[in-house]
């Protein structure tokens, strides 16, 4: 076990930056790149995580010029364990999308620019298929670590809620929030975790629990979760489970009742949380700020929030919705109490071995097939990532195969606070894997 | 008539109620005691102070609250500048007390709930513009909502001194300002008088408001349920356009926080001084209005009164009032039940503190600065004293008067005080 850190000796770092430049041009995998010469070992940190001194717009304009005196515990934690953050990357607004186009730079495959990088965190997953050796600090609320993690080729592990302090993270919605981890060797990974995880004094909702790694040989197959699974994909997970039999894996299939509620259910949960926690964007004391002080009150707020994205618009006003008294029970409570079931009745399966999926439902779509589709489509693409998300299980898309030279991902689960049992499943995967990339800078 | 309170009190905490900043020192530079928490900057996130929860918790148990064994947070939506996060952390379900009651004489006023919630930040309207000061941003709150019980105004004099009583016997500060919202209903419909500040202005917004409606209701007018606002300087209350309603709020579990149980607070023991005057008017066979005088806000007193036995009780009030006539604040209860061996119904100032044996401090602890403020004040708001100034011998020897008067201090030391500050005011 062993990890290992691009870390740049005198006079190398303005020519990896050039080179990230050059790169950024083209994938825009970058709000911010940090010029100024770093000497520790180098990761990337995605938009919505503050970093002291560098700007935070989470890829929202109403955040333009945002830049936080304060770090945010995983950032600091890292730092002092001679880490030194190179930029911030990438996203959906506010981590709304699935796709990585709801931002002004739309981002791009690393693979081939015609296609989707993913999202939410599309920039982190971007940044570590790009450089060697590279782990990047990513987010989740949805599935926007797996999604882009898979569509990119790199892995992305979320872990269990609670476990990574939110501290510093701009909130998108703070109950289902996972500050997470991209990267392409599960020891870089497994080291850049540890030195994050633990309570924190600055965070109530951060957990203290020790983190294991039980290990099982059983892999279950969720049925009813396969339903609307493109045919190909199917085709390929098949493969990808006999040839985990072949290592001596256990192959079951089950069912789980609800989980076809779990995607309204997120959705329900996620805009009501996201429309309160945008209430604060009002353009005066930070970010965005409206000029025209003669505006009353009211004008004035509206014309700060008129710098939203057309999908930040849409949740807020869904969210505040399905906050409103009269509706609240019908959709908000229900869907509450359809989160404690779906964990119940998920964590009775995860108490007996990992439950196995692949990451995406579909191939990675192109960039012109997706632009325009519904949000229902669109949300319907987080499926596979909502339940996990949803429940605060720990989980992990890995890549497994390379279908025309593009990359496909599988998700693995297990039980809150075995996250590192993920890490254990990707070492042995390795062994037999070869993680392929265009090129790596560095 | 129905009318019904939400009283909004300031809880005695070193620091804020979700961060670590002062919550009442160091305040007169505005903006100075802030953070990332309490200006709500993104990335931020709140860590409730535990000592505002036990606090909290005594004041739910001395009005007769059901405790919530686990107590949460929610989000109250709604836009305003003074708001830095959008929405302000408060209670509704989850509050920490329900369901208790001030008893007034025998009659019970329902206290429907008790939340824990933060203070918005202070906005200081100019002619043409409004300045933000955060440092207010995050105080602690209790807010206390009563049923709509209170069925006349001496009835809302009474139960308001009876909260504040019961408040300050779990140590807060009677003397801020209490916010409070007024509901008033004497017909079906219901007007609420939101943001009266302090105690006055609620008495005389309620009075104007029973004025306005009898004389509605006389002249067969209805009467509109409708929010209004108190106006200070006309003592009136007028119709609001404020419109948000419970709808609107869009409550929501305020998930950056948790649940909290209170299993393991002990709250601190009521003290319902209204109860003990009257333990004490009954056992001593005493005035029980002169009793609760003294000891509605005065824990000494209680505590002195509570320690006398029936035969010195009617001297240990005349003594207490006697310190108190005489300016005297820092005395023992040693000293006291010392001084309650003298007779002293016709004692002057100089021969009780002989008594007390505190002549030769006293002259030291003359306060020259209090002095001084005194006598310029006078000074200042009769510009013909001032003008008349040190060459009216008239003028210094009625101002000596006064003073010696007012202090107890000698005429020499009062003339060299006096001499000063008008030195001082035409030096300006």
């Amino acid at each position: 076990m062993t990890a290992n850190f691009l870390q740049l000796e005198n006079g190398q770092y303005p020519n990896l930056m050039k080179q990230l430049k050059n790169e950024n041009e083209r994938l825009n995998a970058f709000n911010f790149i940090d010029e100024t010469e770093k000497t520790g070992k180098i990761i990337s940190v995605k938009d919505n995580i503050c970093v002291k001194g560098m700007p935070a717009t989470a890829s929202s304009k109403i955040l333009r010029g945002y830049v936080p005196g304060f770090n945010a515990t995983a950032v600091e934690r890292l730092e002092k364990n001679g880490f030194s953050v190179i930029g911030k990357t990438n996203m959906d607004e506010f981590g709304f999308g699935s796709f990585g186009l709801n931002s002004e730079k739309p981002a791009k495959n690393p693979f081939d620019e015609e296609y989707i990088a993913g999202g939410s965190s599309s920039g982190s997953a971007i940044a570590t298929a790009i450089i060697k050796d590279h782990v990047s600090i990513a987010e989740s609320t949805g599935g926007s670590i797996s999604a882009p993690a898979a569509f990119c080729g790199v892995v992305g592990l979320t872990p269990t809620y609670g476990l990574v302090s939110r501290y510093g993270l701009i909130d998108y919605a703070s109950s289902l929030d996972k500050i997470g981890f991209m990267g392409k060797s599960a020891d870089n990974i497994r080291d850049v975790m540890s030195k994050t995880v633990g309570e924190d004094p600055k965070d109530t909702t951060s957990l203290s629990k020790n983190v294991s790694n039980e290990n099982s040989r059983v892999l279950y197959v969720i049925d009813n979760l396969m339903e609307g699974v493109d045919e190909g994909i199917r085709d390929r997970f098949e493969s990808l489970l006999s040839n985990l039999a072949n290592k001596g894996y256990k192959v079951e299939h089950t069912k789980i009742d609800y989980l076809k509620h779990a995607v309204p259910a997120y959705y329900i949960l996620s805009m009501a949380e996201a429309s309160t926690n945008l209430a604060k964007y009002q353009g005066f004391k930070y970010g965005f700020k409206v000029k025209d002080f003669s505006l009353n009150y009211n004008d004035f707020f509206m014309s700060a929030r008129k710098q939203f994205g057309r999908e930040a618009k849409r949740r807020v006003i869904l969210g505040t919705f399905i906050r409103s008294k009269s509706i609240k029970q019908k959709y908000y409570e229900k869907s509450l109490v359809l989160r404690q079931s779906i964990i119940k009745m998920m964590h009775d399966v995860l108490k007996n071995g990992f439950i196995i999926t692949p990451t995406m439902p579909i191939f990675t779509p192109k960039i012109d097939e997706v632009k325009d589709i519904s949000p229902v489509e669109a949300y319907s693409m987080d499926m596979l990532t909502v339940p996990p998300n949803l429940c605060g299980f720990p989980h992990m898309s890995f890549p497994y195969f390379y279908e025309k030279g593009m990359p496909l991902g599988a998700q693995l689960i297990t039980d809150h606070f075995n996250d590192y049992a993920l890490l254990d499943f990707l070492s042995e995967w390795e062994k037999d894997f070869k993680y392929t990339f265009k090129e790596e800078l560095g | 008539m129905k009318i019904g309170l939400e009283v909004h009190v300031a809880l005695p905490t070193k620091t804020k109620l979700f961060c670590s900043d002062l919550a009442y020192e160091n305040q007169e530079e505005p903006n100075s005691n802030v953070c990332p928490v309490c200006l709500g900057l993104p990335g931020s996130k709140p860590v409730l102070n535990e000592t505002a929860l036990e606090i909290s918790t005594s004041i739910a148990n001395a009005l007769n609250c059901k405790i919530s064994e686990n107590t949460w947070f929610v989000r109250k939506v709604y836009f305003y500048p003074d708001l830095p996060k959008g929405y302000q952390i408060t209670q509704l379900d989850g509050a920490i007390g329900i369901d208790g009651y001030v008893d007034l004489n025998g009659k019970k006023i329902g206290i429907r709930r008790v939340q824990i919630e933060e203070d918005p930040a202070r906005i200081i309207r100019e002619k043409d513009y409004s300045l933000l000061d955060f440092n207010r941003s995050g105080v602690p709150l209790n807010e206390i909502v009563t049923e709509p019980d209170i069925s006349n105004l001496e009835e809302l004099k009474d139960f308001v001194e009876e909260l504040r009583s019961i408040l300050y016997y779990q140590g807060v500060n009677v003397n801020q300002e209490l916010k409070t919202d007024l509901n008033i209903s004497l017909a079906e419909t219901r007007v609420e008088i939101k943001n009266v500040t302090g105690v006055r202005n609620l008495i005389s917004a309620a009075e104007y408001e029973i004025k306005r409606q009898s004389a509605m209701i006389k002249e067969g007018k209805s009467i509109k349920a409708e929010t209004r606002s108190y106006k200070e300087d006309t003592e009136e209350t007028v119709s609001s356009r404020e419109k948000e309603t419970e709808e609107e709020y869009g409550f929501t579990f305020e998930p950056d926080l948790t649940f909290y149980s209170t299993k393991e607070i002990k709250p601190q023991n009521p003290v319902i001084a209204s109860k003990v005057a009257k333990g004490l008017a009954d056992k001593n066979q005493y005035s029980e209005k002169t009793i609760k005088e003294l000891i509605m806000f005065n824990k000494r007193n209680m505590s002195l009164l509570l320690g006398v036995n029936k035969e010195d009780f009617r001297k240990a009030v005349s003594l207490i009032e006697k310190f108190a006539a005489f300016g005297i604040e820092d005395y023992s209860s040693g000293e006291f039940n010392s001084m309650l061996k003298n007779d002293i119904t016709s004692v002057e100032r100089p021969a009780f503190m002989s008594l007390l044996g505190r002549e030769k401090a006293a002259e030291a602890n003359i306060d020259k600065g209090e002095i001084e403020k005194w006598i310029r004040y006078v000074l200042s708001s009769d510009k013909n004293l001032l003008d008349r100034g040190l060459t009216d011998p008239k003028v210094i020897g009625f101002m000596i008067g006064q003073v010696k008067e007012k202090y107890q201090i000698n005429g020499k030391d009062a003339a060299d005080l006096i001499k000063k500050v008008i030195k001082d005011l035409q030096n300006k």
